[in-house]
């Protein structure tokens, strides 16, 4: 039955319409992403990274401020470590169990990416996050998403759109109870080789995620930028140098690969010189980038009908140092890109005293690495070793990160108008900059209204969305149309933030539930006679209807009969009925115990109209004086006058009408039934 | 508010005839899949061509002939104009069976109905979607949104949701597969929940098929046999359908050092063998999980073969090395490969041709399954031959006066020399102007990167270089091995055989050409078998899934009239469903009046609902009045898509009410009491594991479950309604309680 309970003064967190995003990492800092999304009591985790500059569990984000079973959903943007480096930890060693996504290359890359890493810092650091094992049994936990493909896990709907970034860099869009969110993960919107530039999404989200690694920084063109390189590159072969190219294995080495290999087939005289490309994890990963040619852009997609371009035909594959034969101009990309240790710092320090050499740095530097320093143009250098080295050879820097800058940022927020803007995965001085200088750039401009937030980690911004909810009304009870005043009584169905209204009847035709009917029989001995049962059930309901010789029905719908000292009740199940069944039970029982059998049945009372004609005159002279009503009247009308204000009373169906005075009809309504239940027998329906 | 809905079926209905139905909705008109037969029937695009220029969508479902084949004639020569949507793979495969259908054709006769331009112009009409992508339609589709879904069967294979927000879900799955098979996922249409309108095909109503592994026992076995007795395999295969997962398979029983086929050689024969494989390799997040997961784990791309030799013509297949199987399209064996080499083949009883799939009834392979082999078979043979001798004279004769005759023209008047262009267009049309023809595979890289090995100004020397610590010169072991693995172990076969000279078959067009034809009496003495690997849910299934989906109208189309009518009698058994089984050229109407309108909730209403847990759902008994409210007194309204299509369609004048009213609860004392609804359906069986969970001894007997020893009796009668019986006692009402939670009641 529809009784209703007090709205409560504590509202659930599904009806509440405060959107929490809180940076468990990458607030107001490059590293370590991973924020967190409440609503409507839904909770997301974007992106489950590690900070590059940390180890071990300092390296993890604040995940301990949270409740890892409580997430629904976790979204990997893309495989770079700073994204995606603590997921297997959280998926293998919380108690996380709601479903993680990410793309299909994305996730053949993490798989590689990670195991390579955890093969490196198995070296440097006793306390291991997770173990290869760990990482291979997480990959099953792992579901994969397609670009525009929609999802709805547990009400939550999302898609990704193109990054650009690195391969398989995805954007995600988040929608709850109709509020949507945008993370943008790493993005760039410029094309380039093999990456498409970041879609712009065609609905605009309420609030945006995005990064600002770049802060008011603008890139330069990349045209230039290739020209650049490419003319470094060849100048240095040219004059008898060998070239070092430090960078990262996967993500802008590809590009760069690509660049090179271009290059070199539109300039057949630099066939001889070898390109070289040290890598293994690279060598691994080529076939996922010969396979997930549809996560790039057009120009690839339309080149591989002909021929795979990342099939190269200049650059060879080193595997190792030993395999090097240091005889002349070559061009060698190495990892790692800041030349901590490893190949490109080994080469780095048997190169560097030659001035005919160079090294080109093309990707982002941490400071306090080699490639930090060197930057700086320094007299020497030290080497691994200890030892001091003079540096001759010529020192360059060419960026070729992948990340937006002000002006891509700029436009892109330009084209979204998001209410909201959150600013993550940036460096303090960076983020406050971009956000004073967008803050600028709407300051004269009334039309928009964009709040700018950049929070620092575990701070939370607290947005209110007024979420609106609509019902639609469908099926028979949406066959009259709309309008004020229009009673609607059915069925509100709620799923995933969605309402509709139905009557009852149509519950099987628009959705997948079905009506039910429960029919209950309850037997009870009774060893006593009809009519005394007949009697106290005519005491309860008062009426009771015969339907045989020993079936008769209650409160109508109850049905008894009695069958060789067995009553049995029958009726369908509804709240109400079950409460008269309980009463008819009552009254077996009560029958069962009377010991002696009444001698005399009364009569079915029967209503005596005229006493109670009677009785209404009398109290009606009572109430309005002995001159109200007129003595004697015929028929069932009847009037009653008090102060010149006539009511009448119909007495068949007791409906009392005065045109004058709404509260004195009312008086006389009520007191005409009230005297009619009084004396009538006890009705039931 | 309600929508028209009408089903146009022009082709594929009460026959085997392909898939082609124009679905109506309102004044918007979707072209769903537009199949052509083998043989190209005119009657049914006579028909089509009347409706061309109303169709304002194209949905395709699969890339084989059967699903798209009329495409290219559509938009090339009759002005289709229209967007045309897909799933990325069958795009691309798509092209690629448009490209050998035309290739196979053109190898044997004089085809004209649609050239490679018309194949290219319509392919680049299509929009490529993934699955699950919504596309809203634009235009005259307002309001109407389509998705594709996975549905098994051939890479990219979609099942179409067309949503008209609110009103209308219609669902067009046909030819779908719900099993995984090795190469795809399986369909999941039955998670799709009441939709009010589902057309699918009857083609297998009636079909039982053989378990899979039997299937496959009887392939391998075939195989074995033919192969141990020196005798040749023809396999009959689609261009790039269903042809992965055979080639998928049978590259792994290869694979698989016991099964003694490596002595043996396997090929796969089609025009764009090449790409095909190429296109498979890219598309490994369209396939199985399996594969996913062995492509993430491994790296090793499943269609990357080891043992399958990629052949683009007769002459390069007979450079394999016999016995062999070959995987050759087409499936129909009306022309192509498969018919050359049945030709070949089938007068050798050592032989054995394999057909994997039941084609429409007339072609070769349809009566070769029907029929069975060893009969007489009239068949016209047509090729296409050079040019010799005097006719080879004669048309050089020809050409020269031609252009000479041009000459002259163009001295006279620099203008009309389009007959002269026609010509040469046509002669020219196979030259390579089309880069996805035949493939002359030059030089094939193996490894991802340039090969170390570098091009010697002379002769090849290698310079050591000696390496040396404290005990002197490093000993190598392998120096004093002996010499026996190949250091290149990632070659393939693949990559074999093909390198050296120019296939000369495929140049066949430069040089003139004409096309014979004679009638041949072919007598099959080679074993003929139909394996079934079509990859379509068999009848069973369908009507278990049907009934799952439990749609609100259904279609059904394409099957033979039994099977169409079996299914239909099997589907009016269940309530509440209106099924419709039009025959060729018949209109169905499958319109039904639906009505709704949007509300607005409350905050005060929503918070006092008392939702009761449903299935999947929760639901509330609600009495509320509509009542009319300042919009600007409630806080800024969310962006939310159904207000946009709202707000555009008021100012369209679409909607029939200019706002939304919104619900307010009904003050107490107004509300009308209402009949109780108990909501679920109960499982006699369900419930009793709930009564043994809360320690209730239980059993069935006879339909009916007794609870408590005997005193508690549960029936279920007509759907829905559950009988509780029993004596009056304190069990009674704790199993009457149990039963209570299973409902929502509202």
């Amino acid at each position: 039955m529809s009784a209703r309970k007090k709205p409560d003064s504590q509202v659930p967190a599904e009806e509440s319409d405060l959107l929490l995003i809180r940076p468990l990492g990458a607030g107001q800092e490059v590293g370590r992403s991973c924020i967190m999304l409440e609503f409507k009591g839904k909770k997301i985790m974007l992106d489950c990274g590690i900070h590059p500059g940390l180890s071990g569990m300092d390296a993890l984000p604040f995940v301990d401020l949270i409740e890892a079973d409580e997430i629904d959903l976790l979204l990997i943007s893309h495989f770079h470590l700073d994204h995606c480096g603590a997921l297997p930890w959280f998926l293998q060693k919380t108690s996380f169990k709601g479903r993680c996504f990410m793309t299909h290359a994305t996730k053949a890359i993490y798989r590689w990416l990670l195991s390579d890493y955890i093969k490196v810092s198995n070296i440097a650091t006793e306390q291991m996050l997770y173990t290869e094992a760990d990482l291979e049994s997480s990959m099953d936990k792992i579901e994969t998403i397609n670009f525009h493909e929609e999802k709805d896990v547990f009400g939550i709907k999302f898609w990704a759109y193109n990054a650009g970034h690195v391969l398989g860099a995805a954007m995600f869009m988040i929608e709850i109870a109709g509020v949507k969110i945008l993370y943008t993960g790493d993005f760039s919107r410029q094309e380039d080789r093999h990456l498409m530039a970041a879609e712009i999404p065609n609905v605009h989200p309420d609030v945006l995620i995005t990064e600002s690694t770049y802060g008011t920084h603008i890139h330069e063109k990349r045209e230039e930028r290739e020209s650049r390189f490419t003319a470094l590159v060849h100048d240095i072969v040219n004059r008898g140098g060998r070239c070092l190219i430090p960078v990262f294995a996967l993500g802008r080495a590809q590009e760069l690969l690509l660049i090179l290999d271009e290059y070199w087939s539109q300039h057949p005289e630099l066939h001889d010189i070898p390109i070289y490309y040290a890598s293994s994890l690279a060598k691994k990963c080529m076939a996922v980038y010969q396979t997930y040619v549809n996560a790039m852009n057009d120009k690839i997609r339309r080149q591989i009908a002909i021929n795979n371009p990342f099939v190269f035909r200049h650059i060879s594959n080193l595997k190792g140092i030993d395999h090097f034969e240091d005889i002349g101009p070559c061009v060698v990309m190495a990892s790692p890109g800041m030349m901590q240790s490893g190949l490109s710092r080994e080469l780095f320090e048997s190169w560097c005293t030659d001035s005919k050499n160079g090294v080109i740095i093309a990707g982002y530097c941490v400071e306090g690495t080699l490639a930090k320093t060197i930057l700086s143009e320094p007299e020497e250098i030290t080497t691994m070793s200890g030892q001091k080295l003079p540096l001759k050879m010529s020192v360059d820097y060419i960026s070729f990160s992948a990340h937006t800058d002000y002006q891509q940022t700029s436009e892109f927020i330009r084209i979204l108008k998001p209410p909201h803007v959150v600013l993550v995965h940036g460096e303090q001085n960076e983020m406050s900059r971009l956000k004073a200088a967008l803050q600028r750039e709407y300051e004269d401009d009334p039309s928009t209204k964009m709040e700018l937030h950049n929070p620092r980690n575990t701070v939370a911004v607290e947005l209110y969305f007024r979420g609106e909810k609509t019902a639609k009304v469908m099926g028979t009870l949406a066959m009259e149309k709309p309008r004020p005043g229009h009673k609607l009584s059915g069925i509100l169905v709620k799923r995933n933030f969605n309402y509709h209204m139905l009557a009852a009847c149509d519950l099987s035709k628009y959705t997948d539930m079905t009506m039910s009917q429960v029919v209950q029989r309850q037997s009870v001995h009774y060893s006593g006679a009809l009519p005394v049962l007949r009697l106290l059930l005519s005491q309860v309901s008062g009426n009771v209807e015969m339907l045989e010789e020993k079936k008769m029905r209650v409160f109508q719908s109850v049905d008894i009969t009695l069958d060789n000292k067995i009553v049995m009740l029958e009726w369908i199940a509804t709240p109400v009925n079950d409460m008269y069944a309980d009463a008819v039970l009552a009254a077996v029982m009560q029958a069962e115990i009377l010991d002696t059998t009444p001698s005399f049945f009364p009569i079915q009372s029967k209503m005596d109209r005229m006493h109670f004609k009677e009785c209404l005159i009398e109290m009606l002279q009572e109430m309005f004086g002995e001159d109200s009503v007129p003595k004697i009247f015929k028929g069932e009308k009847l009037y009653v006058t008090v102060d010149g204000k006539k009511a009448n009373i119909d007495l068949l169906n007791l409906e009392v009408c005065c045109e004058e005075d709404e509260a004195f009809q009312q008086i006389v309504q009520t007191a005409v039934t009230k005297l009619y239940q009084s004396l009538a027998p006890p009705r039931t329906d | 508010m309600t929508s028209i809905i009408k089903l146009h079926a022009i082709s594929g209905a009460m026959d085997e005839s392909p898939p082609c139905y124009i679905l109506q909705v309102d004044d918007f008109r979707i072209l769903l899949d537009c199949g052509w037969d083998e043989n190209f029937d005119q009657d049914f695009m006579k028909e089509l061509r009347r409706y061309i220029h109303q169709i304002d969508a194209v949905l395709l479902s699969y890339p084989d002939p059967l699903h798209l084949g009329a495409l290219p004639y559509l938009v090339g020569k009759c002005g289709l104009n229209c967007s045309i949507y897909a799933t990325i793979p069958v795009y691309k495969m798509g092209q690629m069976f448009m490209y050998d259908l035309y290739q196979s054709r053109h190898n044997m006769e004089e085809f004209e109905l649609f050239t490679l331009d018309d194949v290219d112009a319509a392919f680049d009409k299509i929009i490529q979607l993934k699955y699950n992508q919504s596309v809203p339609m634009k235009g005259k589709g307002y309001g109407l949104t389509v998705t594709p879904l996975p549905a098994g069967h051939m890479i990219g294979g979609t099942i179409w949701k067309i949503v008209k927000v609110g009103e209308e879900d219609i669902v067009y799955a046909v030819d779908f597969n719900h099993k995984k098979e090795r190469h795809l996922n399986g369909s999941e249409l039955e998670r799709l929940q009441r939709p009010s309108l589902v057309i699918t095909d009857a083609f297998n109503a009636t079909y039982k098929q053989t378990r899979r592994r039997a299937r496959d026992e009887k392939l391998m076995t075939n195989i074995l046999q033919t192969l141990r007795s020196n005798g040749n395999v023809l396999i009959t295969v689609d261009t790039a359908g269903r042809v992965l997962e055979l080639a998928h398979m049978l590259d792994q029983l290869w694979r698989n050092k016991d099964s003694g086929l490596l002595a043996y050689s396997l090929a796969l024969l089609n025009n764009v063998s090449y790409n095909v494989v190429e296109f498979a390799k890219s598309q490994i997040e369209w396939m199985s999980d399996k594969l996913m997961r062995t492509f993430e784990g491994a790296r090793n791309n499943p269609f990357q073969f080891k043992h399958l030799q990629l052949c683009h013509s007769i002459a390069e297949l007979s450079r394999v090395p016999s016995p062999k199987v070959v995987l050759a399209s087409t499936p129909d064996m009306e022309c192509g490969f498969s018919r050359e080499l049945f030709l070949q083949w089938s007068s050798n009883p050592h032989n054995s041709i394999i057909i994997t799939n039941r084609t429409s009834p007339g072609t070769l392979a349809r009566q070769l399954i029907e029929n069975g082999g060893n009969v007489p078979l009239n068949l016209e043979i047509r090729r296409r031959v050079r040019l010799e001798g005097a006719e080879l004279e004669e048309y050089q004769r020809k050409e020269r006066e031609n252009k000479e005759k041009s000459q002259e023209k163009n001295e006279d008047l620099d203008m009309s020399d389009e007959s002269e262009d026609e010509m040469d267009s046509l002669s020219s049309v196979a030259k390579g102007k089309h880069d996805l023809l035949v493939k002359a595979e030059t030089k094939v890289q193996t490894g991802f990167f340039k090969s170390n090995k570098k091009q010697y100004p002379m002769f090849p020397f290698f310079e050591e270089k000696v390496k040396f610590d404290e005990y002197g010169e490093i000993i190598r072991p392998e120096d004093y091995k002996m010499v026996d693995s190949n250091p290149e172990a990632e070659d393939n076969k693949e990559n074999v055989d093909l390198k050296e000279e120019e296939i000369t078959a495929a140049d066949i067009t430069e040089v003139p050409t004409k096309c014979i034809s004679v009638t041949k009496t072919v007598r099959v003495m080679a074993q003929v078998q139909y394996i079934d690997f079509e990859g379509r849910s068999d009848g069973e299934s369908l009507q278990k899934i049907l009934e799952q989906l439990h749609p609100r109208r259904l279609i059904l189309v394409r099957g033979t009239p039994d099977s169409t009518h079996a299914m239909l009698n099997h589907c009016r058994q269940w309530n509440g469903v209106r099924v419709f089984a039009p025959s060729r050229g018949e209109v169905v109407d499958a319109t039904t009046e639906t009505y709704i309108y949007q509300v607005r909730l409350t905050d005060a209403l929503v918070s006092a609902l008392e939702l009761k847990k449903g299935k999947e759902a929760e639901l509330a008994w609600l009495d509320a009045q509509i009542v009319v409210r300042d919009m600007s007194k409630d806080a800024k309204p969310v962006t939310m898509d159904v207000d946009d299509i709202d707000k555009e369609e008021e100012e369209k004048g679409k909607m029939e009410i200019d706002q939304i009213y919104t619900l307010e609860p009904l003050p107490l004392n107004q509300v009308v009491g209402h009949q109780t609804a108990f909501i679920n359906e109960l499982k006699l069986s369900d419930f009793r594991q709930v009564l043994n969970k809360n320690s209730i001894p239980s059993e069935f007997s006879g339909g009916v479950l007794w609870c408590c020893n005997g005193t508690i009796a549960l029936r279920r009668h007509e759907a829905g309604r559950v009988i509780l019986e029993g004596c009056l006692s304190e069990d009674y009402y704790r199993v009457r309680e149990l039963l209570y939670d299973q409902y929502a009641i509202v």
